[in-house]
């Protein structure tokens, strides 16, 4: 044991510097959602997974409620917007995004604690969950907006070609429906120069993400959770803008250096994780907890999945040229809901690319579709590959379900078996 | 006779297409007497638990006869524990059926596809041909059937058979080979029109609706309370037989017409219409009351609940949510929540 471990004092975490750059990043977003209503321009809202894209590109403003969700949870309001939406009959077992924005409409909260503005409409997608759907639905109805909702049919494991194809051609259709749509509830047009350029934004800002993340493969990782967990939020929120990508390239310069010096987020690092779903977003400062034991977050598929071009038949030259076809195709093969037999294989080629040590995985009590499939991921990453695994009961957005002492037991317990391994 | 399992948490699988294959269409049901745990090993128990008690019933053996499953685009859970079933179960003919979420032309043109390509792994797994000839028949018959089952439920408003036997009833038919389907059916029909037995008239007409019920027993429990299931909205009920599909039209694009024009499930888009169906069943039947089942983690049931709630208090028709555990043992717990409600209307 370290001396470091012995005293319980916990290492500083290096934060990127140009991370500190998010929150302008980010408030400029929010700024564009209060200049949009000022200048009278439409506004979207949308949930993650959904083509955002073609908003930007049809001068729609998007709002992204999940986004605003997390800001609630950070800022300590979910819980009481959670509990006000069980009030109104809202389960106690619905998804706590939801419910936090169910709550914090019926609070009239501030952006910044998490509130969102009327929008004039929502779009939905169930390419993640029925939540996105339903939440939608719900709130479509009190809003009295329209709502369009693409329906992204669901993908196995023994899903063949030919059925992929014309998965491809229902999803493409809607999306063209969806530019129809648009049209018709804001009068704008959909310009295919603007939308690709919005397009080629949305690649490079990926891009980008993905050489920060082949970063993280490098020994000591130069980045941690403070800068993804974070970091992610431009990818769904901002992809098809250019700000973002600068935010991104200056991470990426900073990280190069600290690989270039050797120089890792820990001063010293023993053990490399991978976290497998949401985090605790009103409790982000319990991952640091981790450094205690010298052990780092070296990938998230959750982080990772919104740098959404990785599937390679969607080249740039298509999202340029085809960007709707591209579209169509990278919802059909989002990382985060990949099919049992897909993610197994994919977690497997995680954990040996990146050099991981053992798996986190977040049994996430507002995640349903995250979660199922959780425990035949495990025994066969255990069983088959030998990897080790720990699976932890808590939510994204409600702090009553995550009991932290219980789980930081669960996790000490883990690494020591990381340890055993390492000396045999 | 050789049979295809049905895992569909609605009734939104093309029965006709299994039939011209010659295999029996075979729903799967629950048993609310064992609890799951096998099954737990493989989904987190805060998950449906009508699921997880199918997938132990198919990790402990299916019926001899199933040579394959398929199942229906319903919630996330079955949509996604399609995975795990093909994970526990070795069956040469495991199809995930792509049903859509929504009903416009773009989705039925994807359905007719997606039931085009179950037609053909048929085919394909079981070397066999299914001919528009064979599908037309089959169509002819489940019309036939689901014709019967409309004039045996209204012996329900004639309060000449109760909600618990036509609810074991529509049960049985989603099981039996349709033949055997059809001549119980016409049997019991005959029997209703000869008879003058009247259940007890002074039970409060209710309409139930919400995660599809397969234990009779529940029904069992609310005509003990005083209940009288008059009409339902459910997958062992009437969106088992609302409608026909058209016999004058090519045989797979009829069906999924058929099914995409029946009323609206909890898991598709926008399921806020199932309220105006619910509405015109209440206003129809008289209901005294609406009861809306959801089972434990049933997820769009829960998020429609509050939608229906605020509905029927406008329509000023009595409204009763309970959550229920598939367990039999759990339902006594359910007393005291339909005694009050049967008290209150």
């Amino acid at each position: 044991m370290s001396a470091t471990e012995k005293s319980g004092k916990t290492q500083h975490n290096k934060m990127l510097n140009a991370t500190q750059g998010l929150k302008n990043i980010m408030g400029r977003h929010f700024l564009a959602i209060e200049q949009a209503y000022r200048d009278g321009k439409p506004t979207a809202w949308a949930t993650s997974g959904s083509p955002v894209e073609m908003l930007y590109a049809m001068d729609v403003q998007p709002m992204l409620p999940e986004n605003s969700a997390t800001v609630s949870a950070a800022q300590k309001y979910s819980q009481n917007f959670i509990e006000l939406a069980e009030a109104e009959g809202y389960s106690y077992d619905l998804c706590s995004y939801f419910k936090t924005n169910v709550g914090a409409v019926l609070s009239n909260a501030g952006m910044a604690e998490g509130g969102t503005r009327k929008p004039t409409f929502m779009l939905s997608t169930d390419v993640i969950c029925d939540t996105h759907v339903d939440w939608f639905q719900v709130q479509a109805e009190k809003f009295n907006v329209p709502h369009y909702s693409i329906d992204v049919p669901h993908v196995v494991s023994n899903t063949t070609n030919r059925q992929y194809n014309y998965f491809k051609k229902y999803v493409t259709e809607q999306l063209y429906e969806f530019i129809e749509f648009i049209q018709e509830v804001t009068g704008h047009e959909y310009n295919e120069e603007k939308a690709k350029q919005v397009s080629e934004n949305s690649w490079n800002l990926s891009k980008v993400w993905q050489d920060i993340y082949e970063l993280r493969k490098c020994i000591p990782c130069p980045i941690s959770t403070r800068d993804t967990f974070g970091g992610l939020f431009p990818l769904f929120t901002m992809p098809g803008l250019k700000e973002p990508i600068k935010l991104y390239k200056r991470m990426y310069k900073e990280a190069k250096e600290r690989v270039d010096n050797g120089v890792g987020a820990l001063e010293k690092e023993d053990f490399r994780l991978m976290f497998e779903g949401i985090p605790f977003w009103y409790n982000l400062k319990y991952f640091g907890q981790l450094e205690r034991w010298n052990a780092i977050i070296v990938y998230e598929p959750y982080t990772y999945a919104f740098s959404k071009y990785m599937n390679p038949k969607v080249t740039k030259e298509m999202v340029l040229n085809k960007p709707i076809e591209a579209m169509a195709e990278l919802m059909l093969s989002f990382w985060y809901v990949y099919d049992l037999e897909t993610r197994i294989k994919k977690f497997e080629e995680t954990v040996r690319d990146w050099s991981i040590d053992g798996v986190l995985l977040h049994n996430n009590l507002s995640c349903r579709p995250n979660s199922c499939g959780m425990y035949d991921l495990k025994r066969h990453l255990m069983d088959d590959y030998d990897i080790p695994c720990l699976i932890i009961d808590a939510d994204m957005n409600d702090p009553r379900k995550l009991n932290e002492t219980q789980t930081l037991n669960q996790i000490e317990s883990f690494i020591e078996i990381l340890r055993q391994r390492k000396k045999a | 006779m050789k049979k295809i399992g049905i895992f569909d948490s609605g009734v939104e699988t093309p029965e006709e297409i299994i039939m011209a294959a010659g295999f029996v269409p075979f729903r799967l049901f629950g048993d609310p007497t064992i609890q799951p745990e096998k099954a737990n090993e493989h989904i987190p128990p805060t998950h449906c638990i009508w699921t997880r008690n199918l997938l132990e019933l198919a990790i402990a053996g299916l019926d001899e006869d199933i040579v394959g499953i398929v199942s229906s685009h319903g919630c996330d859970r079955t949509n996604r524990e399609f995975d795990i079933w093909l994970e526990c179960l070795n069956y040469k003919f495991m199809f995930f059926l792509n049903s859509p979420r929504k009903r416009d032309d773009v989705a039925l043109k994807f359905f007719i596809d997606d039931l085009n390509e179950f037609k053909d792994q048929l085919q394909d797994t079981f070397n066999i041909e299914i001919t528009n000839e064979k599908l037309k028949a089959s169509i002819h018959k489940m019309n036939k059937i689901r014709a019967l089952l409309r004039e045996i439920s209204e012996y329900r408003t004639k309060y000449m058979l109760k909600g618990s036997q036509f609810h074991a009833l529509v049960k049985k038919i989603q099981q039996l080979p349709k033949d055997e389907a059809l001549s119980l059916l016409e049997i019991r029909l005959k029997d209703l029109k000869a008879s003058n037995d009247l259940i007890a008239k002074e039970m409060k007409p209710i309409l139930i609706t919400g995660s599809d019920i397969d234990d009779t027993e529940i029904i069992v429990l609310l005509e003990s309370l005083g209940f009288h299931v008059i009409i339902d909205d459910l997958g062992v009920g009437t969106k088992y037989f609302w409608n026909s599909v058209n016999e004058n039209e090519p045989p797979v694009e009829a069906i999924a017409k058929y099914h995409l024009s029946k009323p609206i499930l909890s898991t598709k888009f926008p399921s806020y219409e199932r309220y105006n169906v619910l509405e015109n069943l209440a206003k129809k039947y008289e209901v005294a009351g609406v009861i809306n089942i959801a089972q434990k983690f049933c997820e769009p049931v829960l998020y429609d609940h509050p939608y229906l709630k605020k509905k029927f208090k406008e329509l000023g028709v009595p409204y009763l949510f309970v959550e229920m555990t598939y367990n039999r043992e759990s339902y006594s717990q359910l007393n005291t929540r339909f005694s009050a409600f049967a008290e209150m209307i």
